[in-house]
């Protein structure tokens, strides 16, 4: 799946589970960096897409003042 | 001569038909405010009662189905109804709708109603379902020109975005609008890909007003929703059927938007939280893996000092003993060093500390 194609709220799961890393067993110095640009990254991504991103809403066409 | 009109006669099932024909042109539907009295139910099915003021009574017939809350002797109601006349000349109402009239009315319907309900156990908490954390399609069920509806829309646009949002729209009070609200509920559980939650709202008003979120098929139709449904009807203080049969209540419909989906200002503020401790983390980290570093080398630098300490403490004894062991040290004391074979005539070498002599062995004494 690539980045743009994910939903926030699965961009936010994956942020903490990059979180997660640093105080998992995993966790190796050599690393640490590069997770770090990844998260930074990420979580701009985020911000970027929370603050543009709009609802869709739409009043859907079926009446529903009588049986159809 | 005096042409007198022919006298119209009627059969007595024509004069019925024109009488309710004539009743039906003048008074197609009347709405009558009364009390009821005498109220039964034939047969599971139909259901018959007065209603009556200080000083007449009407009969009035309905279908058990078209019963939409509990009434019973006493209770105050305005009906809707067409007047007719039976085909045994009795007059009475076929009732469409009935609602009781006035709060004392509604109260005890709503009384009656909600033990009921209580009793089946479609309150029960164990019948709660929890709502998605972060739903990605949402179906409202709400009139649009509503100022309750407007206000949830702007919360919900205020806080979170990427939300479809598929919107009925329906009449949020009056006679018509339980079944409408029970024709949106279908409609949504009826789709292929049902939306994650099922949000039913609608701003203040009087008890009156809010009396169709009281209606029993309504409620029944909550209950029985695939879709996990939260419901905001009025204010804080209001409390309607629709509101405890739901598996999240809302105080308002501001608070379904709340309740629905999270601040988008408190994630940014989580998100920069949790990624701005990182560096100072990982700094940390290299700190206490430097110390730990450190604190080795320090730690096999002592070790060797000791070792070395050791081996030189060692070094001095065995010199010590080395020392204690050199015949120079004895001859330093005075004491003579002899080589040769003691016996009397035999010549032995001496040597002390500066000299070396050689002399004849004289005699001979066993100590």
């Amino acid at each position: 799946m690539s980045q743009s194609s994910k939903t926030i709220q699965e961009k936010i799961t994956e942020l903490n589970q990059l979180v997660a890393w640093f105080d998992g067993d995993d966790f190796v110095i050599e690393q640490a960096l590069d997770r770090y640009k990844q998260a930074e990254a990420l979580a701009a991504d985020i911000e970027k897409e929370l603050l543009s991103l709009k609802n869709d809403i739409q009043v859907v066409k079926q009446k529903f003042d009588r049986d159809n | 001569m005096v042409e007198t009109q022919p006298r119209l006669i009627f059969g007595v099932s024509d004069f019925i038909a024109i009488v309710n024909q004539t009743l039906d042109y003048a008074y197609p539907v009347v709405e009558i405010e009364g009390e009821v009295s005498s109220f039964k139910v034939n047969q599971g099915k139909y259901v018959f009662f007065d209603i009556k003021d200080s000083q007449s009574s009407i009969g009035c017939f309905m279908s058990v189905w078209q019963l939409r809350l509990p009434i019973e002797d006493g209770m105050k109601v305005i009906v809707s109804a067409t007047p007719k006349l039976t085909q045994w000349g009795k007059f009475s109402l076929t009732i469409k709708t009935i609602r009781p009239s006035g709060e004392g009315a509604l109260k005890k319907s709503f009384d009656i109603l909600k033990a009921k309900l209580d009793q089946e156990g479609l309150f029960a908490i164990d019948r709660k379902r929890q709502l998605p954390s972060s739903p990605q399609h949402v179906a409202v069920i709400s009139s649009t020109e509503a100022a309750g509806y407007a206000d949830f829309v702007k919360i919900l646009n205020d806080r979170w975005g990427g939300v479809r949002v598929d919107v009925a729209h329906v009449q949020v009070q009056g006679a018509s609008a339980p079944d409408q609200i029970i024709r949106a509920i279908n409609y949504f559980n009826q789709q292929q890909v049902i939306p994650d939650v099922l949000v039913i709202i609608r701003g203040g008003g009087s008890a009156d007003d809010l009396s169709a979120f009281n209606d029993e098929p309504l409620v029944r139709a909550i209950a029985a929703s695939r879709i996990p449904t939260l419901v905001g009807v009025g204010h804080e203080t209001d409390e309607s059927l629709a509101d405890m049969v739901a598996d999240v209540r809302a105080a308002t419909p501001s608070n379904a938007a709340q309740i629905l989906v999270s601040d988008k200002n408190d994630a940014i503020k989580s998100i920069r939280t949790k990624t701005g401790s990182l560096l100072p983390r990982i700094l940390q980290i290299i700190d206490r893996q430097q110390q730990i570093v450190t604190d080795l080398v320090y730690g096999a630098v002592k070790q060797m000092d000791r070792a070395v300490d050791d081996q030189v403490k060692n070094l001095l004894s065995i010199r010590s003993i080395l020392t204690q062991l050199d015949p120079n040290m004895v001859l330093r004391r005075g004491y003579a060093l002899i080589r040769g074979d003691t016996k009397p005539g035999e010549v032995i070498e001496v040597e002390t500390l500066k000299i070396i002599l050689k002399a004849e062995v004289k005699n001979v004494t066993i100590k």
